[in-house]
């Protein structure tokens, strides 16, 4: 079973990669991809508080399960000018 | 340069960020004076903002129009801007009746300017009268001299310039040297001959080392300023900006800003990165989330719009490593730049230029005329600010008249070339037509408003039918509210924000309420009622900003990770504390947070009242176009057939849907509507206001604006 995660905006480019498959298994939670990312890119700091997280386009707690095919957006708050 | 006048004055101390003078300037009789404001002025009208609020309510009048001679210009910093120990101080705002609205707008602007103002011992400048001849008015703190010059003539393309323009005045009334104690506003000949014009502040950056220019964009304050025959505005004073505010509790003043600055120091980087994007890299989050306007917002994403993205300018265009603040002591650094632009295109083709931007703004401006060339996007942007037109106005306008062509409301006859979404050539022709004044760019420079009548009188006799009803089906994407066009944001997602652009009192500007990833992607504000109290909530904070000096993005796009842990994150109140500080410690204030957003809620309310004065301050006047609830036609449902099926499964009882496309299309815009008219009802009783949107007499009284205008203003209305 995969998932798929994206980044954009500065993220993306920090990491040169937008989209990134990670396997999984029934007890990966969307923590679990961010560390995912983390330890990919080192260079994404992806801090709890300061970033945002959607599971296949709906916002998203940390402690979710992840399904098969489950598409994950790590997004940052974006407040508008 | 000829003195026309002249007066000399003793510049006033800034105490507590306040020097309770304004400088007042009739062009009529070449008056110049100065006002002392008394002690409580400032306490009921806090500044910037509030400041032009009130002037405009005591001295134009419900026939005051954006070419009378009682229109006031206003130009005020507030007691906050101009502290470079804290971030985002060097705002001012651009006040008078619009040409596009009627009524009263304001447009934020960053640079040196206000902040030079009050050095030079005002608080606010206000100029009324219309000039024989065109002028330009320099105030000079260190000469204490203040003068009305007539406008210097260099050559025939430097003139009509704004930025041409204003860099040679800035050199050539400081002895041939740019200076960084000098700044000036200025406006060039588009600001004339449309009523989209804005008014440019230049600034001296001394590291690009280079006259800088931001924007005062929306509403045609620049055509108001041209109107008076006012060509330009210099200040200049040398005091220290250091502590230019001399706070009453000078270490509270520093401890907030030092707070604030460490926040976006290590959150920016790792959040939206404003410091080295801009505001540029919004276009791809918006267009992840089809809020990216494309082809007069009849679509949120393209398949193209990668083209514009922030990672292109970042790549290919923007200087890198330099700290890019329009004012000092700003960590966030956001106003962006691109150097050595060669023009390909209209009368300058072949000259190198800056581009001071392109913000994010500009950049969807383009997108919503179906064009994604990133080289025209920095021409755009330089040709706008130099003519003075407001980028977004100018895109959004001719997105219009595109879509009317497409939809055989016009031929190209009537406009005279093809006008057609994604026609680069015709978009540069209408630019430069606008700018003079000149064939279809005399009708395209009204704005959407004017436009819409002036298409359905063309329209209605050649088909024989009414020009109500023409103008009934162009309301429907004619994308203005109260005259003003819409900011650059697609809302058929975002019930708050469809809330957050009718309820804005200026028109759809998104600096009173933006709500869209709240609401839309975060889902945090989910019921009618949250959206109601967050569209109450956020204007008022909002407001404040504009009335202070301040710039409102450290606070709202740099989210502190202390703000995870408040009942309502989005509202960043672990920042705002720093801000609360600044004010008490720069004024000796004791203020709460609930005491500023009270203070805003007396603006909001005077503001609410110019509205009315001016005929458009009722429930009608906060109609949004049917395109801002939903999609009109059928292509812009199939385009996202899935979430508006979605949407209707859940918003009925996930009963069937009705088979055919048009009648869910039909079924969609008649729940949007309603689902609008309900959130209408809610916050106007959140904010004082009768169900047709007339603040209740108490509310008036309750903030102490219950004057004689008022009162028979409110008896008119029968409150």
């Amino acid at each position: 079973m995969v998932v798929l995660i994206e980044l954009f905006g500065m993220q993306r480019e920090i990491a040169k990669i937008g989209k990134v498959k990670m396997p999984i298994t029934e007890k990966t939670l969307v923590r679990d991809a961010l560390e995912y990312v983390r330890n990919r890119y080192p260079a994404l700091t992806l801090d709890e508080a300061s970033i945002l997280t959607t599971v296949n386009h709906e916002l998203s707690p940390l402690d979710r399960p992840l399904k098969a095919n489950d598409t994950i957006c790590i997004l940052p708050h974006i407040g508008g000018g | 340069m000829k003195i026309l006048q002249q007066i000399k004055y003793q510049p006033a101390k800034v105490v507590g960020g306040y020097t309770d003078r304004i400088l007042r300037v009739n062009l009529n009789t070449r008056k110049i004076s100065i006002q002392e404001l008394p002690p409580d002025f400032k306490d009921k009208y806090t500044g910037g903002r509030g400041y032009a609020l009130k002037l405009i309510w005591d001295e134009t009048k419900q026939e005051t129009r954006y070419d009378s001679p009682d229109n006031l210009l206003v130009m005020s910093n507030g007691p906050l801007g101009n502290e470079p120990g804290f971030p985002g101080t060097g705002k001012f705002i651009v006040g008078a009746i619009s040409p596009l609205t009627d009524t009263f707008i304001d447009s934020n602007v960053g640079g040196h300017f206000g902040p030079l103002l009050k050095l030079a011992g005002f608080d606010a400048l206000a100029v009324s009268g219309i000039s024989r001849e065109e002028v330009v008015i320099l105030i000079d703190g260190d000469e204490e001299s203040i003068s009305i010059t007539a406008a210097p003539a260099y050559d025939s393309k430097t003139d009509k310039g704004a930025l041409s323009f204003g860099q040679k005045l800035l050199k050539d009334i400081n002895a041939g040297e740019y200076s960084d104690s000098l700044a000036a506003v200025v406006a060039g000949e588009g600001a004339l001959h449309s009523r989209f014009g804005i008014v440019n502040s230049l600034f001296f950056d001394r590291r690009r080392n280079r006259i800088r220019a931001k924007q005062a964009g929306r509403g045609g304050t620049g055509t108001v300023m041209r109107k008076k025959g006012l060509r330009g505005i210099v200040v200049k004073s040398s005091l220290p900006k250091a502590n230019g505010n001399n706070a009453i509790d000078k270490e509270l003043v520093r401890q907030a800003g030092a707070k604030l600055k460490d926040v976006i120091t290590r959150c920016d980087p790792a959040q939206l990165n404003l410091e080295a994007w801009g505001t540029t890299g919004l276009s791809e989050y918006m267009n992840k989330f089809h809020i990216f306007p494309i082809n007069n917002y009849q679509y949120g994403q393209s398949p193209e719009a990668p083209k514009l993205f922030g990672s292109v300018f970042l790549d290919k265009y923007f200087s890198k490593k330099l700290p890019d603040g329009c004012y000092y002591g700003c960590n966030l650094a956001c106003a962006k730049g691109v150097e050595n632009v060669v023009l390909t295109r209209g009368p300058m083709k072949g000259t190198t230029v800056s581009v001071d931007g392109p913000e994010y703004e500009t950049v969807a401006a383009v997108s919503n005329m179906g064009i994604f060339d990133p080289q025209f996007v920095l021409e755009y942007n330089w040709y706008c600010d130099e003519y003075s037109l407001d980028t977004i106005s100018m895109g959004v306008t001719t997105g219009f008249f595109m879509e009317c062509l497409e939809r055989g409301f016009l031929n190209a006859d009537d406009i005279g070339y093809d006008l057609t979404f994604g026609n680069i050539n015709a978009v540069d022709r209408l630019l430069h037509e606008i700018a003079k004044g000149e064939g279809f760019g005399r009708v395209a420079g009204q704005g959407v408003a004017r436009g819409k009548k002036w298409v359905a009188d063309k329209y209605a006799p050649r088909n024989n039918v009414s020009v109500d009803k023409v103008l009934a089906e162009l309301n429907k994407f004619g994308m203005e509210v109260k005259g003003l066009e819409f900011s650059m944001y697609v809302t058929k997602e975002s019930l708050a924000q469809q809330g957050g652009y009718g309820f804005a009192l200026k028109g759809p500007q998104h600096d009173e309420a933006w709500l869209i990833f709240i609401d839309q992607v975060h889902k945090e504000i989910p019921s009618l009622e949250q959206k109601a109290s967050a569209l109450k909530w956020f204007p008022l904070i909002r407001t404040w900003f504009n009335a202070t000096g301040l710039c409102k993005l450290p606070w709202i796009d740099v989210r502190n990770p202390e703000a995870a842990g408040t009942p309502e994150p989005a509202k960043n109140t672990p920042t705002l504390a720093y801000y609360v500080d600044y004010l008490n410690g720069t004024t000796g204030s004791h203020k709460s947070l609930q005491d500023i957003l009270d203070d805003s809620e007396r603006l909001q309310l005077l503001q609410k009242m110019i509205n009315l004065r001016q005929g458009k301050g009722t429930r009608a006047s906060d109609l949004i176009p049917l395109r801002a609830m939903g999609p009109v036609y059928l292509n812009e449902y199939q385009s996202r057939s899935e979430y508006y099926d979605g949407w209707l499964q859940e918003n009925s009882g996930n009963s069937n849907l009705p088979e055919s496309t048009e009648q869910r299309l039909n079924l969609l815009i008649e729940k949007r509507e309603k689902a609008y008219q309900q959130l209408c009802d809610i916050v106007y009783e959140k904010k004082g206001y009768t169900s047709e949107g007339i603040p209740k007499r108490e509310t008036v009284i309750n903030f102490d604006l219950m004057d004689e205008q008022a009162s028979q203003l409110l008896d008119k209305f029968g409150e």
